[in-house]
Order: C-alpha cells, then structure tokens, then sequence
C-alpha cells in the first residue's frame, strides 16, 4: 500500500503548535519561575520541588525547614511561590495540566505536613461547595475546579457527582459558602441548575452559582438568577478571589473575561 | 463471559479495508438494513433540550419531533437508507418503562416511512451507562446497584419495543482514568481504561448479548467515550495545553483492547463512534463499525475529521441539542450532512473509486496530528497486529496497542512527517519508558495499580471489578 505524496501540505494544514514553539529553556530559568519563585532559602528549594511537582522532594525538604522555619512562612514564601510560578507557566503555555496537577498534589503534600507541625488546618481563604448534577457521572471538570481551588487556598466542599437537588441546596444552607459551582455534560441533567437557584433563592440565598460543562453555554446559564457560565476550570481561583472581594453573579456575567484575565468563549473545545 | 479472545487479525492486509465493506457485515432484521455490506449508512443522533426529561409526556413528544424531523429530510432528499441513534439521557435508561414506550414511538415513526417510501433504516438505542462506582452497590446489580438493574430492564424494553440495534457506552475504569488523564499517568490509563474498562465491559456486555438474543435486536457494541474521548476533549486543538496528543493517542490504541470485549462476548457490531478506536477495531475484527469526524463538529473539535471516515461503514454527527437552524431542526440538518458525505463514498464505490477517495480522506489530516497519523487505516491496522499478539491478556493486548502506537509516533517524528513540539515528545517517551518498565507478570502488575490506586483514587473500589 503507497499513499500518494502531497506536494505542499502547507495548502491542507499548518502546525502551528511546532511552528510557534519557543527555545528549549530549563524550567527554573523560565522567566515566570524566576518572577515568582523566591532567592532566599529554604524557600527557593520548597518553591522549585512544587514547581518540578516532586511530591518527595517536598515531603522531605519541608520536613528540614520545619526545624528552622515557622509552618506558615514555609506555606506563604514557600510553596504557594511554586505554585504562583505554575499558575504562571500554565498561562504562558509552557506548562500542561498535567504538570499543575502534580505541582498541585505536591503542594497541598506540603501544606499537610505544615498543618501536622501547626496541630491545625491553616486558614482557609473561603469556602466553596462544588458538585455534578444529578444523574450525569461526569466529573473531571469538577475535579479539576476543586483541585484549583484548593491550591489556591480555598476550603472546598466536594459533593461528588450524581448529586440530587435537595442535597445541593441542604448543603448550601448549612456550609454557607461564598460560591457554588455545578458541572454537567449532558443537556437533560443540565435542567437541574435552574431549580437549584430557584430554591436557593426561595431561601433567601443570593450567591453566585458558577455552571460549566460540555454541554452547558453562557447563553443557557444565564437564563436563570444566580447563574454564571465557568468556560475553564482553572479560571476558578481567580473567580473565587473576585466573589470574595464582593462580586456578585451579575457583574461574573459581564466582567468573566477581565476577572480570569483572558477571552473566554462561551464553550470550549 | 468472552466467547473467545482476538488473536488473529481478521484483515491480513491493511489494503484491503475499505469504507462500505466488512468482512462480516450485520443483517439487521427489522427494516432490511445491513453494514458493511457494499455501502455507508449515514446516522443522525440528537439529544434532547434542557427540561424535557422533566415527564414522560415531554420526552416523548420531543423524541417525536427527532425522528420525524430527521424521517421527513430522509424522504425530501432522496436519502435511501438510513439510521437514528438515540443516546439515552438519565431519566429514560433511569425509567425502563419510559425507555420502552419511547423506543415504540420511534419505531413506529420509522416503520411509517419504510412503508411509505421503501427506506431501509434502523433504530439504535443507546442505552446510558447511569451507575456511579462510588455510589451503594456500585457498578454491579448483584452489589445492590439499582442504577445497573435498571439498566439491564431498559436493555430489555428497547429490545422489546423495536430497537434494531443495542449500544452502551459504559463507564468501567473511568474513576482511575480520570486520576490518569489529570496527571497525565500512563499506568492508571492503561489500568481504567484497558484493564478495569474490560472486566467492565466483559460484564455489560455478557448480559446485553442475552438479553439482545431473545428479540430481533443486534448487539451493536461500544465506543470507549468515557475513557478515550475524554482524553481526546481534554487534548483539544493544535494550540491547547491540557494534554499531550501523543498520550491521548495512547489511550486511544488501549481504548480498542477494551471495547473489542463486546464482540468477544458477542455484539456483532457496527460499534459506536466518539472515541475513534474503530479503524483499529475493524482492522482486527472485521466487523462493521459507525464513525464520527468533521460531521462531529456540533459537538466537539477534531483535527482528524477526514482521516477517521477511510474505513467506516456507518456516518455519523455526534450528539446535538434539538434546536432549530436556518435549514431546518437539528435532526434534519445533520442528516443531511451525514448522508451527502455517504453519499460521496457511495459514489466512490459505485463508480470503483472507493480505495482513491479513502487514501484521499486519509491523506487530508494524516500529517496534521500524531493522532491522525496513527488511526490511519495503515497504522491502525498495526496497532492492531500488535494488540493481537496478545491478545488473550486484557493488560498486556492493551500495553502492546499503546507501545505500537508510540512507535508509530516516534518513526513518524523521526521521518519528518508528523514533527512533535518537545511536550508532545517527551511526554511521549516518558509513556512509552514507563510502559517499557512495566512488568508482564499480570497478576503482579494488577496487584500493585490495585494496591496503589486504591489509595490515591478514593472512588476506586476493587470490589465493583471482582478484584
């Protein structure tokens, strides 16, 4: 079998992934490691091994600067410098999720052993309950909104997916969270949002209700009170960061772009 | 239980595959519709809209609305044989009653038609795979999973009501895969989708195939849509950095040691389409299968949507929301989208051209991605020659499958045809060594993902595979 040979493939398609690729730099001279991550040790050590997501690494360093170093500024000037570096490395396109994910996993490995060393949890940003909807089983962007979240800070109530209605709205009234998010991937489960905030409201609930998935668009979220469409799932921090400051589900609608600090479409890939 | 495992490739030359034809093409007894045998058939599925799961009464009218919508565009354009997938949403697998009584209205629609204007059709009902690992009982009725008893009743009440062909997409393995795909671990992708997803599916589909056997519905098959497609969604476009293309091709090559378990048990085909494992799948079956590609775009992006349409034998758009377009509502537009494209090969075949127009759609988006390189119809085939190899080992067919596709990747990188960004690369050699180190003890393998994934995948639970 012999395919025939193009003669110009620039005439079908372009790679512009390889076209556009940077040089090979390693990751600790990137410029966005070196804009985050602090000079002073122990700090830069604990800060490049979140970078590098060795959990290890992590473990042990932390482990040695606890004998010096008081738990939080190991957290503060330390680990969550790494993760600003991967925050920074994503958005630039150097980083991959996976590699967030694992800086992640590290980080919050980290933190646990500071929390050990405290005798409590360090104090959490905020609370935010997240779920899937009833009936849908599909909940790696849930996951993902929760893993964020947690790297950045927050306190998050995971509900799971195939959530019902009432457990949602139970859960909202007893955790009292400044935020709630619902993913679904399918249009039918999707119909669960808006009886949701309906009830939410009924309660005298006014917080925002962030709703992403594949089936979802900011047309369709935006149908209902408290509903505002998430487009990625790392846009989370920075949307939690924007409600704790005061921004309410309508001015999310308007200002998504501006708050996440990129064009979000209204639907993804 | 399987009925016996692939160890031979039902293709002995991958030149010989070719979109239309299957070595074993599927008779489907309803409405006088076959696969494979010497044509395409273009498919329509469409989802209902938001709020209409609310009561039967809604859901019904709204599958109405579907299957006439897309019957009346059969019969304006002259389209002369056809098949509409419904992909079930939760209230109807969650409610077999309604299941049945949906299923009964669309036949009866369709059989409308066929007698009217002699269309050949076919009615596929996708029955959804609603059970949730970590819920009470799990995966498994015998558990105490009701989610899964109902899904064996809705199996029953579609077969019952005229379906002319079962499908599932089932979710097996899918809690590792997803720890895997978010942190781009090759092993919990290999153990969820090729080991976990097959005991999985050797389960579902054992049952199905019962069930199926007492009516005059075929087992269709699957598609590895909760696996395989998520890593192809969250690899996304050229210009995306969620996750190597080469490591969801990966998982793609390990999909097809999993979803070749229905037929194994007994599904006859044509297969689904969302996870684009067919041309693997009928390089080493020979049976008919559907495929989705630049028709998908309704639902998801693509950088492959020629290359996959060379050896299918059903052509289908991927799941779209009820609505109206200009040209028309949602089921009649993209039947006929799929059906001018089946056109097109159907004239291929007709005027024995078939072979120049699937070298054609292969070469469009062959050189654009590595993972169209690699489910081209050549490249397929060895993969599947690979699998084969070992082909009564759930863990070691599906580590093969994964291995030859890497090495597809790399010649292709290394012949300058499909050149990779450093990400793709290294991510791809960092798959392919840890692949290479893995042991091929099984027993010794599972044991240690069991171990070791049982701790870092809390909804992981041994018990819903027999582990």
């Amino acid at each position: 079998m012999v395919l025939p040979s193009i003669k110009n493939t620039d005439f079908i398609f372009r790679r512009f992934n390889v076209e556009l690729e940077g040089p090979a730099i390693p990751v600790e001279d990137t410029p966005e490691v070196k804009g985050a991550v602090p000079t002073a040790e122990p700090f830069k050590t604990l800060a490049l091994a979140v970078v590098k997501g060795d959990t290890d690494t992590v473990i042990s360093k932390v482990k040695d600067a606890l004998k010096t170093t008081k738990p939080l500024d190991i957290i503060e000037k330390g680990l969550a410098k790494g993760m600003d570096a991967v925050g920074a490395l994503y958005a630039s396109g150097t980083y991959f999720l996976p590699n967030v994910m694992v800086s992640a996993d590290a980080m919050m490995a980290g933190i646990s052993e500071c929390e050990k060393a405290l005798g409590k949890t360090t104090e959490k940003k905020g609370k935010v309950v997240c779920h899937v909807a009833e009936g849908d089983p599909h909940d790696i962007g849930k996951n993902l909104v929760v893993m964020f979240l947690r790297a950045a800070g927050y306190d998050v109530v995971d509900l799971g997916r195939d959530v019902p209605i009432e457990t949602v709205v139970d859960s909202v009234k007893k955790e009292k969270p400044i935020w709630l998010t619902g993913t679904a991937l399918m249009t039918t489960t999707m119909s669960n949002f808006p009886k949701i905030a309906e009830k939410l409201k009924a309660a005298g609930i006014d917080i925002p209700f962030g709703c992403g998935g594949g089936a979802l668009s900011k047309e369709w979220v935006e149908t209902f009170d408290l509903g505002f469409f998430g487009a990625k799932a790392h846009h989370a921090p920075k949307l939690a960061d924007a409600i704790l400051k005061g921004m309410g589900w309508k001015d999310l609608r308007i200002k998504y772009s501006e708050v996440v600090g990129e064009y979000a479409t209204g639907k993804g890939w | 239980m399987v009925k016996f495992r692939y160890t031979k490739m039902a293709y002995k030359d991958p030149d010989d595959m070719v979109f239309g034809h299957a070595i074993y093409p599927v008779f489907c007894k309803n409405w006088n519709i076959q696969f494979g045998a010497g044509y395409v058939v273009p498919e329509v599925k469409v989802a209902p809209r938001p709020g209409m799961g609310d009561s039967l009464e809604k859901l019904k009218a709204e599958h109405e609305r579907i299957t006439k919508d897309a019957c009346d565009r059969a019969a304006a354009i002259g389209i002369p044989f056809f098949m509409i997938e419904q992909e079930h949403v939760y209230q109807q697998t969650n409610n077999p009653k309604w299941a049945g009584e949906i299923t009964a209205l669309q036949a009866g629609i369709i059989e409308e038609y066929v007698s009217k204007y002699g269309i050949k059709a076919a009615l596929r009902q996708t029955v959804g795979d609603i059970r949730v690992a970590e819920k009470p009982g799990g995966l498994r009725a015998s558990l105490g999973s009701d989610y899964d008893a109902r899904i064996a009743e809705t199996v029953e009440e579609c077969c019952k009501n005229g379906a002319s062909d079962i499908c599932m997409e089932t979710m097996g393995g899918k809690e590792v895969l997803d720890y895997g795909c978010m942190r781009q671990d090759i092993r919990a992708i290999l153990f969820g989708i090729g080991y976990l997803g097959s005991i999985d599916m050797e389960y579902v589909w054992t049952r199905n195939v019962e069930i199926c056997g007492h009516y005059a519905t075929n087992p269709g098959g699957e598609t590895n849509c909760s696996g395989a497609n998520t890593l192809m969604f969250v690899a996304g476009g050229l210009t995306a950095h969620d996750f190597p293309h080469t490591v969801a091709m990966m998982g793609r090559a390990i999909a097809a040691g999993r979803t070749l378990v229905a037929y194994e048990c007994g599904a006859v085909g044509p297969h689904k389409d969302c996870a684009y494992e067919g041309p693997i799948l009928k390089a080493i079956s020979g049976r008919p299968g559907a495929q989705e590609g630049k028709q998908a775009v309704c639902a998801h992006g693509d950088v492959m949507g020629n290359t996959i349409a060379a050896v299918c034998d059903v052509w289908s758009n991927e799941s779209v929301e009820y609505h109206s377009e200009f040209g028309g509502t949602t089921p009649a537009v993209w039947l006929q989208a799929t059906a001018m494209e089946a056109a097109l090969m159907n004239t291929a075949i007709q005027t024995g051209q078939a072979k120049v127009l699937r070298d054609l759609y292969t070469l469009t988006d062959r050189y654009r991605d590595p993972q169209g390189y690699c489910l081209s119809y050549d490249n397929a085939w060895r993969i599947g020659n690979a699998l084969v190899e070992y082909g009564k080992d759930i863990y070691l067919r599906a580590r093969a499958a994964a291995l030859e596709a890497g090495k597809i990747m790399k010649e292709a990188h290394e012949k300058r045809e499909v050149v990779l960004t450093r990400f793709e690369l290294d991510s791809l050699e960092r798959a392919m060594a840890e692949l290479e180190a893995m042991t091929t003890e099984t027993p010794r393998w599972v044991e240690k993902c069991v171990a070791d994934y049982k701790r870092k995948v809390p909804n992981f639970k041994p018990e819903n595979y027999g582990l």
